[in-house]
């Protein structure tokens, strides 16, 4: 692969996933949400492809079909459970409107590019320049996190955050070892399903899955 | 070439790109529709109804609401005027223009929201509600735009170093890489949200609606008829037509002349006309598919070319 | 003698014979006599700036004026800007004050709805009498402050030692709080106004006392040259010390956000000529005193001074701007309008400072020649927006636009000339507005390629002021749509503004002289390069620039690529329009445009209450920015008697308050008044313990007099 192409793709990729971070903030619909966190899990899972062919290693090979399984198939499957069992199909009245979501995003990933820009001076080349787009997706993940009321909604938020984290270990490490990532991945599917369960639960006893529900419980 | 051969050949460009969207934009216009009525299972009107509409306007008679002043027969000619010199100025066909500096891309910018102004007050002086609803939405629509579409021109001039037009273009022309860059692809897609926006396409207005609920442009010609609704009706069609001719340019800008010389500027203005045609067909598809949106979406999907115009620089600040 | 000197004169001499004369003249001569004397103090301030600009320096220094030492005076090229900014507008208020303050008008009057108030069902009500004219702007007091508060604002820039800067600044703020009370007997509103006012011109003038004080403390002199000279003794932390102060100090004169609070009730309550002085003249000195120190005798600082009056200039432009869209008093709607302006020369100011820091002295040259030239261009424009706002008060007793409308007709030459204003206001080609926040643009969008590799700060920072400086553009030009289409335009909404009719031929005059200098200004902008490059050497640590080079018609910067003619835009919309225009009236035939009804949707007529109001025509910004500006609704539903469910009428109210008021003064207020109370326990009336203060101080005096001795 030449060089310019390589980093063109490289770039495309990063903007992909931080275009979906960014649509995730603007959808309303939890289905159009999910979607969207496969079209990532996809676009990550591209990412640690393409780092293998430029690395020549075949681990990473195995660590992109990893991604590829759990966060392109796996998750969102367990996901579209949560939605069809709750049947809360919007995420209707978030803390944070959504003009002012996509503005704050704006900022963070402003933020994001100041910030990243020691990191990027240590050893600049065209894989740690798209640094900030690792950074600025954990921000935005623990945006939705802050401002979101569904659990679904804070599920999303979760695995964007987990999204940010991998997309920033494969750019500033190239790559990391096979048993690291699949010790990660294993931790997220577990909390993935105990906040499933923990929906189902409040579910019960609430009726709905409104955060804000769980106020009740301090008195 | 010399100087008054190059200025002569400039001239000419110029009054070629003039002829060139003065005619075609009408013919643009009923291309759109008749995409549009041929996706939807209708036969549509022909491509070139536009016009023939516009002779039929012209013979009919100019009506002034009664309580109106000259702002309202003013309104037009200022909004054609704007346009023609936005048309004049931007490199349709050449990237030699024959007086070099006159307008940057604020400058074009700005003259486009002076023809958004000239309507909005021709609006409010018909002292009518819709008049007024119409003009209201109009200048709140294009004020949120703004930031997009300078943060966007922003992105284009900072990797060139400056924001004349010909420059853009032509740094394009001879490093045809920097189009697939992230600043580039970022600021195009701002730009695209600007376009619908300030044209007044779906989603963000209706052209083809007269309810009152929805219509933003409409509402503020309602009052027009005879000569002074067809310049109107020319110069909408017009803007439209300027403002995709500025995307394609912008971006793509292969095709164009460097030259003067006779036979590089018919092959850009052949290129020009199938680079609309193709751009116009693609969003009359587009349109088929989207309903229009409540109004206070609108600024949903501006802050959102917004961040896309933020990020455009950012990423030319960061990325270069 | 110089011309500089003969100008000074002509200001000084003037502005004595304007207070005897003032004084003295009877009624019937007074109006005439304060005008044409405030003219002519104007002229003298031009003259000696075009004189300063065009190379010239000056200097005095007059012994024992002054009580606590010589009064000292210095012209240089940025004085000569603002002399010729402050004495341009009082040329142009001069001549208009002699019909405004003259006999006749509705103005001065109580207005029919409360400032900020919005009645949508408000119908046409009483009209404001004529009475007590004479004791509002046309009262003696109020006609010689005039031409002295003008002669008091164009020394202010010639001052060159703390004392005289201090004396200067004090007789301006006095005389224009005067000049705001001038009908206060008129408007119970005016005397909150005047207080506030008051309040916050003090609070401004003791920072700035505080922050020269302790520069010329460090420095050891409190001469300019002195304090040019000792800049560099001083420790960092004082110097920073110093610029936060006269920061706030010079800030809250310029109007800069969250200080702004007195400018849209002082601006709106005083006589519309004032409130020209005051929103054109008297706010830009502000930024020549940030300026002046900032940039001159403390020679510019480190780079977060620049950050702080960026941030500051991007939130006073974009509150201003959003407060003056929703505003509905047309005066209001302009003082905010004069916040934001501000702003935008602030953050011109500030990105100058931040990269006069990080060495770029070109990009430093041309923001900073930005925001003087905005200066320029926002006197030109407010000082005719203003005398506008004047004459539709005079002629109509109203400010609030809902009642506004159909002046168009009735005021031809006051609204053509209203919408030159509006035109640069609005920052559309070929409006002279445009032109500087054109090159405020370009200065600002090519710190990217002229820097090389920007600062993190300033990589974070320019894209968010360029989206400001665009949102402000957007923005200001929905506020002059609604201020000039909803004002003048459509059919009158109340009877007083259909039974308007044209200003005397002196307030023409004055309207016309500040709409040939927007021209002027909009259309040969390049002239101004010459002298804006003699005013960036006065700056040492922007010294180097020549941010415009004077080529004829275009408008180029020099060193960085960028290029535009006004002058060749205007020209061709005007080709462009006549050809059109000729075209059409071929096509035309001769058949006139017949007047027909508006169409009414097949109901009855219209009549003007089914119009859009000011109120309406920004509901849809209202609704975007609700979580900014938080409106104030008030829904009044009467049923008939005989049953709940019919219902007779319906009243609709909104306010939008200013939320930064609202939230940070009343703490401020609401401590200070428990203060004074508490202080007030030290003054209980007995003559023996005012005494007993007395002796305490001295012996406290002598102990530390002892100690330290």
């Amino acid at each position: 692969m030449t060089d310019t192409g390589y980093v063109q793709i490289l770039d495309l990729v990063c903007g992909g996933i931080l275009l979906t971070a960014v649509l995730m903030l603007w959808r309303r619909e939890l289905a159009a949400i999910v979607r969207l966190l496969v079209v990532q899990g996809v676009l990550l899972a591209l990412l640690a492809a393409l780092m293998g062919v430029r690395e020549s290693s075949t681990e990473l090979f195995v660590v992109a079909a990893g991604v590829l399984v759990l966060k392109a198939i796996v998750l969102p499957a367990v996901l579209r459970r949560v939605l069809r069992d709750s049947g809360e199909a919007r995420e209707a009245e978030p803390l944070v409107n959504v003009t002012a979501s996509l503005l704050a995003a704006a900022l963070l990933t402003l933020l994001a590019y100041g910030l990243s820009r020691p990191l990027v001076a240590l050893a600049p080349s065209p894989t740690t320049r798209a640094l900030p787009v690792g950074l600025a997706v954990v921000l935005l993940g623990f945006f939705v996190l802050v401002t979101r009321r569904r659990a679904l909604s804070q599920v999303v938020g979760f695995l964007l955050l987990d999204n940010g984290i991998t997309a920033t270990a494969f750019l500033a490490t190239a790559g990391v070892p096979l048993v690291v990532e699949l010790g990660v991945s294993l931790d997220v599917l577990l909390v993935v399903l105990v906040m499933q369960v923990l929906a189902a639960r409040m579910r019960l006893s609430f009726g709905r899955t409104d955060l804000d529900g769980l106020r009740e419980l301090r008195d | 070439m010399t100087a008054s051969g190059l200025t002569a050949g400039a001239l000419a460009a110029t009054a070629g790109q003039l002829a060139l969207v003065v005619g075609g934009a009408p013919l643009l216009v009923g291309l759109m529709r008749q995409v549009r009525a041929r996706l939807e299972g209708r036969a549509g009107a022909g491509v070139g109804q536009p016009w023939r509409d516009l002779r039929k306007l012209l013979g009919k008679e100019a009506i002034r609401p009664d309580g109106s002043s000259w702002v309202f027969t003013m309104a037009p000619l200022l909004l054609l005027a704007s346009t023609l010199v936005i048309t004049a100025v931007a490199p349709f066909l050449s990237t030699v223009s024959p007086v070099e500096g006159v307008a940057d891309l604020f400058a074009v910018v700005s003259l486009l929201m002076l023809g958004t102004v000239a309507l909005a007050l021709a609006g409010l002086d018909t002292g009518t509600a819709f008049g007024g609803m119409g003009a209201s939405r109009a200048v709140t629509v294009a004020a949120l735009a703004e930031p997009t579409i300078l943060l966007a021109v922003f992105a284009l001039s900072a990797r060139v170093g400056s924001s004349n037009l010909a420059d853009i273009v032509e740094s394009t022309l001879t490093t045809p890489a920097q189009v697939l860059s992230p600043a580039s692809l970022l600021a195009a897609v701002a730009f695209a949200v600007v376009i619908i926006a300030e044209a007044g396409r779906l989603p963000v207005d209706n052209p083809a609606t007269h309810l009152e609920l929805t219509m933003i442009h409409e509402a503020m010609v309602l009052e027009y008829a005879g000569r002074d609704l067809a310049m109107i009706e020319l110069a909408s069609a017009m803007r439209l037509t300027v403002l995709l001719g500025l995307g394609a340019n912008l971006f793509m800008p292969w095709g164009i002349a460097t030259t003067v010389a006779p036979l590089p500027l018919l092959g850009a203005a052949v290129v020009f006309a199938v680079k609309l045609g193709v751009l116009g067909a693609g969003l009359a598809v587009f349109e088929v598919f989207v309903a229009k949106w409540r109004l206070f979406r609108v600024p949903e999907l501006l802050a959102g070319s917004f961040l896309f115009g933020l990020l455009a620089v950012s990423a030319s600040f960061f990325l270069a | 003698m110089s011309l500089i000197g003969a100008g000074l004169g002509v200001i000084a001499w003037g502005a004595i014979a304007g207070v005897t004369l003032g004084a003295l003249a009877p009624s019937r001569a007074r109006a005439l006599v304060a005008g044409v004397l405030t003219s002519v103090v104007g002229a003298g301030g031009v003259l000696a700036g075009l004189a300063a600009l065009g190379g010239q320096g000056w200097s005095l220094t007059v012994t024992d004026l002054l009580p606590l030492g010589a009064m000292t005076l210095a012209v240089d090229a940025l004085s000569g800007a603002f002399l010729l900014l402050v004495g341009a507008v009082a040329v142009a208020v001069g001549v208009y004050s002699v019909g405004y303050t003259g006999p006749g008008g509705r103005h001065g009057a109580e207005p029919d709805a409360t400032s900020g108030d919005t009645t949508a069902l408000a119908g046409p009500s009483s009209e404001p009498g004529a009475a007590g004219h004479a004791e509002g702007a046309a009262s003696r007091t109020a006609q010689s402050a005039l031409p002295l508060f003008v002669a008091a604002m164009l020394l202010v820039p010639a001052a060159a030692s703390v004392s005289t800067l201090l004396v200067l600044w004090e007789l301006m703020a006095l005389t224009s709080l005067v000049l705001v009370l001038a009908e206060h007997r008129l408007r119970a509103s005016v005397r909150d106004a005047g207080l506030w006012y008051a309040g916050m011109t003090h609070a401004g003038l003791v920072a700035i006392m505080l922050g020269l004080v302790v520069f010329a403390a460090g420095a050891g002199g409190e001469s300019f040259t002195a304090l040019r000279a000792g800049s560099g003794d001083l420790s960092p932390g004082t110097r920073s010390l110093v610029f936060v102060l006269i920061f706030i100090g010079f800030g809250s004169k310029a109007g800069m956000v969250p200080l702004h609070v007195w400018l849209p009730r002082a601006h709106s309550e005083a006589p519309s000529h004032v409130s020209a002085l005051m929103s054109a003249a008297m706010v830009s000195l502000g930024l020549y005193g940030l300026i002046r120190v900032g940039f001159d005798l403390l020679g510019g600082g480190p780079h977060w001074w620049g950050l702080l009056v960026l941030t500051v200039g991007g939130l006073s432009a974009l509150y201003g701007v959003l407060q003056a869209s929703v505003a509905v008093d047309l005066k209001r709607l302009l003082a905010y309008s004069t916040t934001e302006n501000v702003g935008l020369m602030l953050i011109g100011v500030g990105a100058a400072g931040m990269f006069a820091a990080d060495g770029n002295r070109i990009l430093a040259g041309v923001l900073m020649a930005a925001a003087v030239l905005h200066a320029v261009n926002h006197a030109a424009f407010k000082t005719l927006l203003f005398l506008g706002a004047g004459s539709v008060l005079r002629a109509t007793g109203l400010r609030d636009l809902d009642l506004l409308g159909g002046l168009a007709r009735r005021m031809p030459v006051t609204t053509a000339l209203f919408a030159v204003g509006a035109l640069g206001a609005a920052a559309l080609p070929p409006g002279n507005g445009f032109v500087s926040e054109w090159v405020l643009l370009q200065g600002l969008i090519h710190s990217v390629t002229a820097t090389g590799s920007p600062s993190v700060v300033a990589a974070l920072s320019i894209p968010l002021a360029v989206g400001v400086v665009a949102l402000t553009a957007g923005l200001g030009m929905v506020t002059f749509v609604k201020a000039f289409g909803v004002g003048f335009l459509a059919r009158p909404r109340s009877t007083v503004a259909a039974a308007a009719s044209e200003s005397p031929l002196t307030m023409r005059a004055g309207m016309f002289l500040a709409a040939a200098a927007c021209a002027g200004l909009a259309l040969a902008p390049a002239t101004a390069g010459a002298p804006l490059t003699r005013l960036l050497r006065v700056l040492p640590s922007v010294r180097d620039g020549a941010p415009l080079a004077d080529s004829g018609i275009a408008l180029r910067l020099a060193g960085i690529a960028g290029s535009m003619s006004p002058l060749l835009i205007a020209l061709g919309l005007l080709v462009a329009g006549a050809s059109v225009a000729a075209l059409a009236r071929r096509v035309a035939q001769g058949r006139p445009r017949r007047v027909a009804q508006a169409w009414g949707s097949g109901g009855a007529r219209l009549d003007p209450r089914m119009e859009y109001t000011a109120t309406s025509f920004a509901e849809p910004l209202t609704r975007v920015f609700d979580d900014v500006l938080r409106p104030e609704h008030d829904i009044d539903v009467t049923p008939y008697v005989e049953s709940r469910y019919l219902i007779e009428s319906v009243r609709f109210r909104q306010r939008v308050p200013d939320r930064l008021e609202a939230r940070l003064y009343p703490p401020l207020l609401a401590a200070a008044t428990r203060w004074g109370q508490w202080s007030r326990r030290l003054a209980n009336g007995s003559v023996h313990r005012y005494l007993a203060y007395g002796f305490v101080g001295l012996l406290s005096v002598l102990i530390v007099v002892g100690i330290s001795g």
